[in-house]
């Protein structure tokens, strides 16, 4: 009786031992069980595809109804804001022409190109660990794990899954998601963290670091795997602890974009003397040798994008390198003497091209 | 083996691998608010008491390991889960399976239980910081109400399809 008994636990024990190889393998991203799963995603594509059109069909319908009543004041409201975001429109235009002449004159290093891929998304998965999209674009088109997925109002998340004509969404919102994002005005860095929930928590702060509620967060870039500047959501302080309102609705979106960002590689910063702390009393200023490269921590402050301002208000020299000037533009060429120009205001470029003039 | 007798001793797995694929559609009743019940709990909890035969622990570990590919968890969530629920439905297989009527619901309210249980420890671990609770709690609730409707459908196809009679256990 006994022997059977334990004769009919052994499959249970089994059973129980492969499970948990199962974790562990995937604790150390088991490659089979990823292509198995985007392999069979692969296949059901179609089948996803047909079940999501007339649930979204049905969706729509069912919104649309509670929507019927209201078709007029909608409307109208809707005028006004289309006649305010004109202006808008016009504004930015505006400015955009601005940003880009301001760039010119300061030579701006240009932003790293990044293409983009469409995709619509077929499958929604609410799962109590997981917040996934599936999206109908895959390896054939290009898409690789990591890249963001942005909707018309910011991002949603990252792909995690390639298959060949399918990928996999891991959502900001999800408890596996982490990216580096930045809070705006102030460049704070931080870590944005998913928890399942439909706040993610902003992790990993500097310390004192002064936010408030409204301020604007973006992906900071950090890391080269996303673009920097891509918005993200608001920051909203809930029970003391700073979490983002995402701009984008996973649930809503429909048509989405895949950023095939390419960004260089960090080089490791030397460590030079430049980039020692300053001892406490007041130095001499540096030789003309030594002070022939600007500080990196002054160009940046005047240039309005994004990108550039998020890396230019980070003191760590990796940035600098990719901000400071070209040694052999002709700015620096005619540039003043070394004595005069740590104790200068950032110095804009347009009157050091004409000092290059007025030399000449 | 007759086709007849084939065809209802894979029924079992079947209706749990069809519990996995309905669970995980991509289509949200609820607008993503409450989580897909595990539908594919529901054959594993009642063939594993009706007939353990034709529901044995390996068949538990496919649905479970199903579960896990279409769902998108990490890999073993599931499958551990459901072993664990099996294991403690071989061990108490007369307790649970002489329960009827609401006790039947409440059977498998524990079972399911162990299940969101072994799935939320296995996450913590995994994850090494825990997860919310609101969610699972929300799956279970959702599992057991599900089971209410299922229950009648699991029975009618146990008595035309498979077949009433009890295996020795």
């Amino acid at each position: 009786m006994s022997r059977s008994r334990t004769s009919g636990r052994v499959p249970l024990l089994v059973a129980g031992l492969l499970a948990i190889l199962l974790i562990l393998a995937g604790k150390a991203h088991f490659v089979p069980f990823e292509r198995a799963r985007a392999s069979l995603t692969d296949r059901s594509g179609a089948i996803l595809k047909a079940l999501d059109a007339p649930a979204e069909a049905a969706g729509r319908w069912l919104g649309g109804i509670g929507h019927f009543f209201d078709v007029y004041s909608e409307n109208q409201r809707l005028r006004e804001e289309n006649a305010r975001l004109l202006q808008w429109r016009g504004a930015a235009v505006a400015l955009q022409d601005r940003v880009k002449h301001y760039q010119l004159l300061l030579k701006t290093v240009p932003e790293p190109s990044s293409a983009a891929v469409t995709a619509q998304v077929i499958g929604r998965s609410s799962q109590p660990f997981l917040e996934t999209l599936v999206l109908n674009a895959g390896r054939r088109n290009g898409v690789k794990p990591g890249e963001a997925v942005v909707d018309a109002r910011g991002m949603l998340g990252r792909i995690y899954v390639v298959g060949d004509h399918t990928s996999w969404v891991i959502l900001l919102t999800d408890l596996n998601s982490r990216i580096p994002v930045t809070v705006r005005p102030g460049g704070v860095q931080a870590i944005l963290s998913g928890g399942n929930t439909n706040t993610p928590l902003l992790d990993a702060l500097p310390q004192n670091a002064k936010m408030k509620d409204g301020q604007d967060v973006v992906t900071s870039g950090d890391g080269g795997l996303l673009p920097a500047g891509l918005p993200v959501g608001v920051l909203t302080l809930q029970e003391h602890y700073p979490r983002v309102r995402l701009y984008a609705d996973a649930q809503t979106a429909d048509e989405v974009r895949i950023l095939d960002f390419q960004s260089p590689a960090e080089p490791m910063p030397k460590p030079s003397d430049k980039v020692l702390p300053v001892p406490d009393k007041l130095t001499p200023p540096p030789p003309p040798e030594t002070a022939a490269r600007p500080a990196p921590i002054i160009i940046p402050s005047a240039q309005p994008s994004p990108t550039q301002t998020v890396q230019g208000t980070a003191p760590k020299p990796r940035h600098a390198a990719s901000i400071t000037r070209p040694e052999n533009t002709p700015s620096q060429q005619a540039a003043p003497s070394a004595e005069q120009q740590p104790a200068e205001p950032p110095p804009p470029a347009p009157d050091q091209t004409d000092d290059q003039d007025n030399n000449q | 083996m007759s086709p007849a007798s084939l065809f209802a001793a894979v029924v079992p797995v079947c209706c749990g691998l069809l519990g996995a694929v309905l669970s995980n559609l991509p289509v949200s009743l609820a607008g993503g608010v409450v989580p897909p019940p595990v539908l594919a709990l529901m054959p594993v909890y009642f063939w594993a008491l009706v007939r353990p035969d034709l529901m044995p622990v390996a068949a538990a570990f496919a649905i479970g390991l199903c579960q896990d590919l279409l769902s998108g968890s990490p890999p073993g969530f599931w499958t551990a889960s459901f072993v664990a629920t099996y294991a403690l439905l071989d061990r108490n297989r007369d307790s649970f399976a002489g329960l009827a009527g609401i006790g039947a619901i409440l059977g498998f309210a524990l079972a399911a239980l162990v299940a969101a249980a072994v799935t939320y420890l296995i996450a913590w671990f995994y994850f090494w910081h825990r997860p919310p609770l609101a969610p699972m709690v929300l799956q279970l609730v959702a599992s057991v109400l599900c089971y209410v409707p299922a229950l009648p459908v699991l029975n009618w196809i146990q008595r035309n399809i498979v077949g009433a009679l009890r295996t020795e256990f």
